[in-house]
Order: structure tokens, then C-alpha cells, then sequence
């Protein structure tokens, strides 16, 4: 149904160029502190088509970001004393392949929910403070990513972390998840998963029900433990807890008053808690691992445990295993569609013959088992027949896979390998890249060559099964008259295989360091 | 008897030979060593000691290397000691085990110097005292006449006589880390428990430089032990402006070694990282910048060598077989299924991509129809839930999960009997209470609020 209220989005094409050139031109002050700007800037040319061959999507992309540093803002120009830092990343996400019809809910066929033409966000902005009270005492304010056992996580709000004198660390957070949708600049790149969620201006409550509104912010916080100068021993422990507050749809479908039933009480969004822990002896080797409990779902959704063997100084014997159950935020259905999470266990080795030289070899099984009898909630409306009782019968699915890597450096170049071979019930792939990368004229001219041939089939879609082989050329030149560093580049890329025909990738780079 | 007296005199002469010709190769040998009481007899004999750690170029005994060096690690890092250019002759045994000197006597601003670009290297005059040369004039360096000692070629390697006063240049480059050699020395840390015993050597080279293991012996302790030792590793290692450490250098790139924290970067660090980031993120952030992180996690490039040449074509085979990987960078249910919503694989989305595409699952009989094979979709989705989420949203499962109340295939709408499948795992029972409680919006999608079905999980 066609919404007179819409007003379709103007791109920010001509402000945002000018305030990214302009914020890119300013240095700082050249006494007082340090300053860094870096930009870059890659433009991407390239068609998709789907598995039926019929709907291009041309890629017409121009990515650009910019970053700035504002570093020892209250000293800190020596190790160990406090310093104070600022630091913001921007970015320009362009997309000139999308039509206007996509993102016009006005234009139902051809709509699709949440596509921008350039959004801008707000990577990351902060300040931080870091070896105050003595060294004890750190702090971020702004915009932040937050890396730890339960993933790489971004919010805004304050960070606090606390070192004692007693082999701990004590950190505490408190702010609001980065999520798509709010008028923040934000991506919706650090949220939980599972939920299809943005902004709906324009959409008519009965238009995409399941794209959830996302107009209030997600309050946050968190805090953890970490173990600080214990010989041989580190571990973490991390609690974080992300409350949904918008009003959303519940029922995909319009009730019998042609309504979509909603539901906005203050709620669980995601609440884990992690861990991690590691005994390492440089002669010896390495045992380690990490746990995540989803205290919504009320399952370990992640473990892993791993050995390392420092069989000689340049040889590694390893082992793991890791466990993963894809948990999602709680306004999802699918937190309760997962039964039991896949399981993936191998071996590694790894050597560094000499400086110039290193490979590592892995290989290992990844494997799922039902759970065999049906949940103790037996039927709703359909019970399942009494002589079914077969459709929940236990079994394994196994999946084999091997890699294999390496490298070979010299003053001016290098060569490296990468090769995969993975094979189980939902098809296979094999193959692997050679790529060659080569200075010229003291790094001032770069050269790149990536050769490419895997052959792969899908288990599931015995029709899609093809032999690719691609190969990039690239190259760059850097001169240094003009900036600190900058560098132009470009790469073509070519790709062959019996399913989409030919298809070509351009990728234009240019990239700007500038330190005062 | 003649003949046997003969042999007997060929014999002793010959004993007497070889006697003598030992003799003279053991007082060659030791020339230099003896030229300071004997007086120029040797001249033009070969100068073999101190041009090797070990005479004749022998193994260094690992007692007598750095503290924390062990076999075969090729000596301390090429990156932060630049390769070297040795060109003069030098026998520390010789100075400080046999003649008693100390290693002030020559390397005098070893325990003042506070910055690593201080050459400690002894100038040459100093050398003059004893070797009875005069290298106060560099242009014109002189020597005692007659003097093995004082001859130029006495220490320095390669040189010729038509050579006159030139020699080969010493290429010791300024090390690329932090040091303050005053600091140490006055908490009486002699040179050998960085050094090594260098007294047992002759030659002196890269290989007695410390090692980071050593330092880490007192700069890794814990904090209430550490003293003024610090553990940031820009107490040692340069920075950058942001306070990063500097990591690459004309001599290469800085990478950890693999005993530090599991985290040497070897050929497969790609697929090992994430364990050593989520157990200790400011072991990484010690050298990386978060730019380096979101570049490839939250990127718009792809990066090739993660995702290599036709990955398109292939990532529908890699995401069933290990979805895991997938979530570490992109969020299935926006960049997944917006894209695949463009190109008309999904099954809500635009309608004008949904006309006449073709198959994308297996066959009904397979995919949704009992039994339950491995082909059949709930085994999909029991497994490998990340995958299913990457193309369909919520209403097209609940259109047969849900149950008739609230509309689930077809439900109030079409006034058909709803299927109400019930996709819950083993053991839901026990965990309802406590979801439901936290977040009953799920439990809305499908279940009516009056739901018994949910009453049990009040």
C-alpha cells in the first residue's frame, strides 16, 4: 500500500565529500601534541548475480573513511606516565549500483527494507585515558569497540578499567549498543544477530512486519575480571547485558482487525558471560581455553580448548577442539530453533623453518549430532504420528577438512600459498591461492599477482557444483613528495568457472597518512 | 747394522721434524698472545684468533651465549639488531681472562648510557696504551715500528699494507628498541646476565646481544614485584605517536614470538587469532590499531585473503559447512539477507525477484516432508541455524511454527487448521521459565498470549 508520507532520502554525496576533504586537509597544531589524519578511499566495480542467473546487482561502491588521532593531549610522551589520547574514524558507505525503486517502500516489488544508498557512520570515537593514579587507572569515553571473550562488541559510553597491585584487572562498562537504525550513525554490525531490524519510516506497520523498528536506544553494560602478572597464567571472566526497549512487531501476520500485534516492554537483548584462561611456559608450550554461557538461552554456546606443544623453537605441534551453538538476540524466534551447535576438532602444525620461510598444516573434523528424541513438548496442534517415531532419530553428520599455508619472504617480496580442501554432507571445496607480491625502486612501486583454482560442489543443490579459477593483477606506486605516505593502487580481478560465465572486479585505492 | 742405526737416526730426525713443526704451529698460533713479551719475530704470520666467538669458528657453548638464547635460535631478532659488519679483530678472552681487564676498561660508558643509540663501542685510541699505536689522528693513524701489536693488520680484518691508512668501515647499526644501560647497571645487573659471558669468547657478535625472554625474567613479573621494571612493552620497544609500538622497520616487520602468549603470527595466525584476541585484546592492542581490526571485521573490501577469488560462487557450500566463521564479520541478518533478498533467493523480499526462479532447496519430499533425513530441512536448521537466518526472516518460519491462533499457516486468515510444528530442543521445558521472564516477545510470535503453552512457562 503506497505511503504518502514518504519522503525518499536525499543522498549526502555533496556534503559529506566536502567535509571528508575538508576534515582531511586539517593537520592540527604542529606543537602541543601529536596529530595523525589517515584516509582512504576504494572504489569497487562489480556485478553479482544470483544461483539463477537472472538478477545482476551491479556494485558501483565508494567506500571512503577517515580517521584522526589527537595523541599525549595531557602528556604521556614517555612509557608508563599518563597520557591522554582522542581518537574518531568515519565513513562513507556508497553504493551508486542500487536503484531508487529498492529503497522506496512505495515500490513494493521491488523494495527491499533497510537498503542506503551512503550511509555515513561513525566507526569509532573516543577519548582515552590511560596510566593515571600511578599506572592504576585507565578510561574511554565515546564510541568504543570492546574485545574480550564474548566477542568484538562496539558501544557508546563510558569504559572504565581498574589495575590492582593484587594480579587482577577490574573493568566496567556502561552505555548504549551501536545498532542500525538510530539517528547515532550507526551500523548495525555489533548487534546480536537473528533480528531483522532498522529504521521504518515510511513502511506501513503491515509492510515487512518481521523488520523490526529500531528507534530507541539499547542501554548496556557490562564488566569483567582479568588476571595482571601472574607468572605463566592469564584468565578473564566477562559479564555483559543489552536491554531491548522498541515497541515491535510480534505476530508476522494482521490479526482478525487487520492489525500486526506489537510488544515493547524493557528486555533482555543479549546476557553472557564469558571466560577465558591460558597456562604457557615459553620452553614448553600452551593449554588454553574459553567458555561463553548465553544466560538467556541457558547454554554454553561457545567452548574451545586448545594445546600447543612448543615442540622446538621453530616448531609448533598443535591440537583443539571448539564447540558453537549460534545463539541470537532474545526478541528472536530462532535462539529456540537451535538444537545442538557443531562441533570441530583438529590438529596443527606449524614451523618457522627460517626467518623467510614458515607453513602451517591443519586438518580435522567438524561434526553435528541430533539430538535424537523429540523436545518434551511434545505437540501442539499436529502431534507428531506415533509411527514417525523415526523422524528424530539420533545421527552424526561429519564434515573433513584440511589447510595448508605458507610463506616465502625476501627483502623485496614474497610468495605465499593457502590451500583448503573441506569435504562432508553439504558438499565440498578444494583449492587454494598463490600470491606473489613484489617492491620495485625502494618500495615505491608494488606489484601484486594472485592466482586462484578451487573446485567446489553444493551437497544440497546436486545442479551447483563448478571448477573456478581467477586470478588478480595489481599494482601501486606510493610517492612520497607530497604527504608523509600515500599510495595509489588498483587491481583487476578475473573470474571463470562454467555456472556464472566470466566476471570482472576493478578496485581503485588511494590512501593518505598524514602525521604532525 | 748400518742400516738399522740409519733408520734408527731417519727416525729420530723425523720425530724431531714433526717436534718442531708442532712446536712452531702452537707458537704461531698464540703470536699475538705473545707479542706483548717477544719481539717482532712473527711478522706475516697468520692472525687466526678473534676473528670468530670461538677459535677456529667452533660452536659457542650455549653456557657462554645471552640468558634466555637457546639452540638453534638463530640470535636475537634481525629486526631490532640490525645485521652487522665486524672488521676488527678481537679477543675478549684474551683482555679479560689473560690480561685482566674488565669491560669498563674499554666499553667505559656502559653503565652512563641511557639511550640504546649510544655507541658503547671503545674508541680506538683506546686501544693506543697498550697496542702502541697513536689513533688520535684518524687520517693518520701510526703504529710502534716492529711491532706486531701495532700493526694495523693486528686488528684490523683484511687489511693490506698498500692500503696505507685506510681500513674496512664497522657497520654496527643503532638498535631499534629503547635502553637505558645506567638503570640497570645501578641495580647491579652486570653485563653477563645480558650479555652472556662474553669473557669466554673471543670474537663478540650479534649472538651475545640480550634476549627478550631474559628481559621479560624481570620486566613480566608480576606488578607488586616488578619494581621500576615495567611490562608495557614501550618500556622497551619503540612507539608510534598514538602509542602503538612501532612495528615495521627498514629491517623488517616486528612479529611476537610464538612462546610469548601463543601468539607468534605463523602462516595459519589467520584462523588462530580470535583465541589469543578474546583471552588478552591488549596483548594485540599493544601493536595494532583498531583500524587494523575493523578493516577486516566490520570492512568494505573484501579481503582476499580471507575470502579468496570466487568466493561468491562458493560461499553458499562455506557458510553450511562452517557458519561460525561467518559471524565473526557480518551480521546474517542484514548484510546476508539484504543482499540475497536483491537477488531473489530468498523467500519474502521484492516480488518482481521472485518470478520464475527456480529451485533453491531440495525437493519437498526431501526438505520438509517426513521422514526426517539428512536432507530434510529441520536438520539444516537444528544444525546449522546461522544459515537458514542468512536468507529467511521470522514470518517464514512461523507461517508453519506458529500455532493457529496466531495465525500460522494460514490460521485465522485463511481459517485452515494451523501446524504449529514445534521446533523447541530437548530440555526447553526446564529453560522457558526463565526466557520467558527475561523476553516473552519470541514466545509472542508464535504463541497466542493465552496460549496453555505458554501458562506452563509462568
Amino acid at each position: 500500500m503506497p505511503n504518502a508520507r514518504f519522503i525518499p532520502r536525499r543522498p549526502l554525496w555533496g556534503p559529506s565529500l566536502v567535509g571528508f576533504a575538508l576534515a582531511g586537509l586539517w593537520t592540527g597544531p604542529a606543537a602541543g601534541f601529536e596529530s595523525e589524519v589517515r584516509t582512504r578511499v576504494a572504489a569497487q566495480f562489480y556485478g553479482l548475480s544470483g544461483p539463477f542467473g537472472d538478477r545482476d546487482i551491479l556494485r558501483r561502491r565508494y567506500t571512503h573513511t577517515l580517521s584522526l588521532g589527537l595523541y599525549e593531549l595531557a602528556g604521556g610522551e614517555r612509557p608508563g606516565q599518563p597520557r591522554l589520547d582522542a581518537r574518531v574514524r568515519l565513513r562513507l558507505d556508497g553504493d551508486l549500483g542500487q536503484s531508487g525503486a529498492e529503497r522506496n517502500p512505495e515500490t513494493e516489488d521491488r523494495f527491499v527494507p533497510e537498503l542506503r544508498e551512503a550511509p555515513i557512520d561513525l566507526m569509532y570515537g573516543y577519548v582515552e585515558g590511560r596510566n593515571y593514579l600511578g599506572g592504576a587507572l585507565g578510561f574511554r569515553l565515546g564510541r568504543q569497540y570492546v574485545t574480550d571473550a564474548l566477542g568484538w562488541w562496539s558501544f557508546d559510553g563510558g569504559l572504565v578499567q581498574v589495575t590492582t597491585p593484587l594480579y587482577f584487572r577490574l573493568v566496567g562498562y556502561g552505555g548504549f549498543e551501536q545498532r542500525g537504525g538510530l539517528p547515532l550513525l550507526s551500523t548495525d554490525r555489533f548487534e546480536a544477530d537473528g533480528v531483522y531490524r532498522g529504521e521504518r519510516f515510511g513502511l506501513e506497520p503491515t509492510q515487512y512486519p518481521e523488520y523490526l523498528d529500531q528507534d530507541e536506544l539499547a542501554p548496556a553494560y557490562g564488566f569483567g575480571i582479568e588476571s595482571s602478572g601472574i607468572p605463566l597464567v592469564h584468565a578473564s571472566l566477562g559479564y555483559r547485558r543489552v536491554i531491548n526497549r522498541d515497541v515491535v512487531a510480534t505476530v508476522p501476520f494482521v490479526d482478525d482487525s487487520g492489525r500486526i500485534a506489537t510488544f515493547g516492554d524493557n528486555r533482555t537483548s543479549t546476557e553472557r558471560i564469558g571466560s577465558t584462561a591460558r597456562v604457557e611456559h615459553a620452553d614448553v608450550g600452551s593449554v588454553g581455553g574459553s567458555t561463553v554461557y548465553d544466560i538467556f538461552v541457558q547454554k554454553l554456546s561457545q567452548y574451545d580448548a586448545n594445546v600447543d606443544w612448543y615442540a622446538t623453537p621453530w616448531l609448533t605441534v598443535g591440537a583443539g577442539y571448539e564447540y558453537y551453538l549460534p545463539t541470537f538476540d532474545a526478541d528472536s524466534i530462532w535462539n529456540w530453533f537451535s538444537h545442538n551447535g557443531m562441533s570441530t576438532a583438529e590438529g596443527r602444525v606449524s614451523a618457522r623453518f627460517t626467518r623467510r620461510t614458515d607453513a602451517a598444516l591443519t586438518g580435522g573434523v567438524r561434526f553435528y549430532a541430533t539430538d535424537g528424541d523429540p523436545s518434551d513438548f511434545p505437540s501442539t496442534e499436529n502431534p507428531v504420528p506415533a509411527d514417525a517415531a523415526n523422524q528424530r532419530s539420533a545421527d552424526r553428520v561429519f564434515d573433513h577438512f584440511g589447510t595448508v599455508a605458507g610463506n616465502y619472504r625476501w627483502g623485496d617480496g614474497s610468495v605465499g600459498l593457502r590451500a583448503m580442501g573441506e569435504k562432508g554432507g553439504r558438499g565440498h571445496r578444494g583449492g587454494g591461492d598463490v600470491t606473489l607480491v613484489k617492491l620495485f625502486d625502494d618500495e615505491r612501486y608494488d606489484s601484486k599477482v594472485i592466482v586462484s583454482v578451487y573446485d567446489w560442489s553444493d551437497g544440497l543443490r546436486p545442479d551447483r557444483d563448478a571448477t573456478s579459477f581467477s586470478y588478480v593483477l595489481g599494482g601501486g606506486v606510493s610517492p612520497r613528495t607530497l604527504f608523509s605516505q600515500v599510495r595509489f593502487g588498483a587491481e583487476w580481478e578475473h573470474t571463470t568457472n562454467r555456472l556464472v560465465g566470466q566476471r570482472y572486479r576493478v578496485l581503485a585505492t588511494l590512501a593518505i597518512e598524514v602525521s604532525k | 747394522m748400518n742400516a738399522e742405526r740409519g733408520a734408527a737416526v731417519l727416525l729420530v730426525a723425523c720425530v724431531a721434524a714433526v717436534a718442531v713443526a708442532l712446536a712452531g704451529t702452537t707458537e704461531r698460533a698464540h703470536a699475538e698472545e705473545a707479542t706483548a713479551q717477544a719481539p717482532d719475530k712473527t711478522v706475516g704470520a697468520p692472525l687466526v684468533h678473534g676473528l670468530a666467538p670461538m677459535p677456529g669458528g667452533a660452536p659457542v657453548p650455549q653456557a657462554y651465549r645471552p640468558p634466555g638464547s637457546y639452540a638453534g635460535d638463530r640470535g636475537p631478532s634481525h629486526v631490532i639488531f640490525p645485521a652487522q659488519k665486524l672488521t676488527i679483530r678481537f679477543n675478549h678472552k684474551r683482555h679479560v681472562r689473560e690480561l685482566g681487564m674488565s669491560c669498563v676498561t674499554c666499553h667505559d660508558q656502559a653503565k652512563t648510557s641511557r639511550k640504546s643509540s649510544d655507541s658503547l663501542l671503545p674508541p680506538a685510541k683506546r686501544c693506543d696504551g697498550c697496542h702502541l699505536t697513536d689513533h688520535r689522528d684518524l687520517d693518520a693513524v701510526t703504529g710502534a715500528p716492529g711491532e706486531l701489536i701495532a700493526q694495523c693488520r693486528f686488528c684490523h680484518v683484511g687489511y693490506q699494507p698498500e692500503h696505507g691508512n685506510r681500513v674496512a668501515r664497522q657497520v654496527v647499526p643503532k638498535p631499534n628498541l629503547r635502553f637505558n644501560h645506567a638503570v640497570h647497571a645501578a641495580r647491579n645487573i652486570a653485563c653477563q646476565q645480558c650479555h652472556g659471558t662474553v669473557q669466554n669468547l673471543e670474537l663478540a657478535t650479534r649472538d651475545q646481544l640480550p634476549r627478550m625472554r631474559r628481559c621479560l625474567d624481570c620486566h613480566d613479573k608480576p606488578e607488586a614485584a616488578r619494581g621500576e621494571a615495567k611490562s608495557a612493552c614501550t618500556t622497551c620497544h619503540l612507539s608510534e605517536a598514538d602509542g602503538v609500538m612501532k612495528t615495521s622497520f627498514a629491517t623488517g616487520r616486528l612479529e611476537p614470538p610464538s612462546w610469548l602468549r601463543n601468539a607468534g603470527h605463523d602462516a595459519d595466525w589467520l584462523e588462530r587469532h580470535k583465541r589469543v584476541a578474546a583471552d588478552d585484546s591488549q596483548l594485540c592492542a599493544n601493536c595494532h590499531h583498531e583500524d587494523e581490526c575493523v578493516d577486516c571485521h566490520d570492512g568494505r573490501v573484501r579481503p582476499r585473503n580471507v575470502h579468496p577469488n570466487d568466493w561468491i560462487s562458493m560461499h553458499a557450500v562455506a557458510a553450511r559447512q562452517n557458519n561460525p566463521s561467518c559471524t565473526s564479520c557480518h551480521q546474517i541478518q542484514s548484510f546476508c539477507v539484504s543482499c540475497h533478498q536483491r537477488v531473489g533467493v530468498t523467500l519474502s523480499g521484492p516480488t518482481s525477484n521472485l518470478a520464475g526462479r527456480g529451485q533453491f532447496h531440495p525437493p519437498k519430499s526431501e526438505w520438509t516432508d517426513p521422514p526426517r533425513t539428512r536432507s530434510h530441512h529441520a536438520w539444516e536448521a537444528q544444525r546449522n541455524l546461522n544459515a537458514c537466518v542468512s536468507c529467511h526472516v521470522e514470518r517464514d518460519c512461523a507461517v508453519c511454527h506458529a500455532t493457529a491462533a496466531v495465525g500460522g499457516r494460514g490460521g485465522r486468515i485463511g481459517g485452515s487448521i494451523g501446524q504449529g510444528s514445534n521446533p523447541h530442543p530437548a530440555g526447553f521445558r526446564a529453560r522457558c521459565r526463565t526466557a520467558l521472564r527475561k523476553n516473552a516477545r519470541p514466545c509472542l510470535v508464535c504463541h497466542d498470549p493465552q496460549d496453555s503453552k505458554l501458562a506452563e512457562c509462568r
